[in-house]
């Protein structure tokens, strides 16, 4: 099993990154890896849209925790969540994290 | 005594990328045992979570053998993974605190808890030569909606 990370710049300082696969605690490091230089001062408004992710467990759900707290540091930054499937939103519930985050029900929405 | 028609085992190696082997055989055993595929996710999450601990805080990191077994008896749901790695004292990883939202948050801590939340009991057991876990669902007992 793997995860498939695009990365797209858009308008007005926003980064998007598509995840496809699973996240887990094999691919939670190439996550990280691809998360970490875009959680920089420069950048403001991080957008992940888990569309394409079937499962997440709790490896990937610290690491997506990162970029919230990259989020608070700063004022006007934003790290939003989208695109939960049933199945996603529903171990994001488990772990009391679906209140926490930013998630827009829609992908594309941001 | 586990039904025969409902036991699934294999023999993983705690550091190759294969729990989705484990999930496929959590998967089956959902569906065999009618477990809707909230429920059936839930539990392969507590499976992925429990081997995940295996292979950073029992064998931390390095190579090691895992067995997974998983039977139905009556209504009870098992999933008996095996290590082969230091015996862990009583409470060593099942005793870990419930992380404190975000704040706190650690693949390890975190992952504990999820699996608390999905099954009804968490067992351990040191062994001479490694360790016993047992994930345990009651079939009967309804869903746990909340964590």
């Amino acid at each position: 099993m793997k995860l498939d990370i695009t990365e797209t710049e858009q308008a007005n300082g926003v980064v998007r990154l598509l995840l496809n696969g699973v996240v887990n605690i094999q691919t939670a490091v190439a996550l990280r890896k691809q998360l970490k230089p875009m959680l920089s001062a420069k950048q403001q408004h991080v957008h992940v849209d888990l569309s394409g992710v079937g499962f997440i467990d709790s490896a990937g759900l610290a690491t997506l925790v990162e970029g919230l707290q990259w989020s608070r540091a700063a004022e006007g930054r934003r790290f939003v969540l989208s695109g939960l499937s049933d199945n996603v939103r529903d171990i994001f519930e488990l772990a009391k994290l679906d209140s926490v985050f930013e998630i827009e029900s829609q992908a594309g929405a941001a | 005594m586990a039904d025969s028609e409902h036991l699934l085992s294999c023999k993983l190696n705690s550091t190759c990328d294969c729990v989705h082997v484990l999930s496929s055989m959590v998967e089956v055993m959902g569906h065999r045992v009618g477990l809707s595929d909230k429920q059936t996710n839930r539990m392969i999450l507590a499976v992925d979570e429990l081997f995940a601990n295996i292979a950073q805080h029992g064998y931390r990191g390095r190579e090691g053998k895992v067995e997974m077994f998983a039977s139905r008896d009556g209504d009870m749901l098992n999933f008996e993974l095996r290590d082969y790695a230091p015996p862990l004292l009583k409470d060593e990883m099942l005793g870990w605190p419930r992380p404190d939202g975000e704040k706190e948050l650690k693949p390890g801590g975190l992952g504990l808890h999820l699996m608390r939340s999905v099954m009804d009991k968490i067992e351990h057991e040191a062994l001479a030569d490694g360790n016993r876990w047992r994930l345990i669902k009651y079939l009967n007992r309804g869903q746990k909606d909340e964590a």
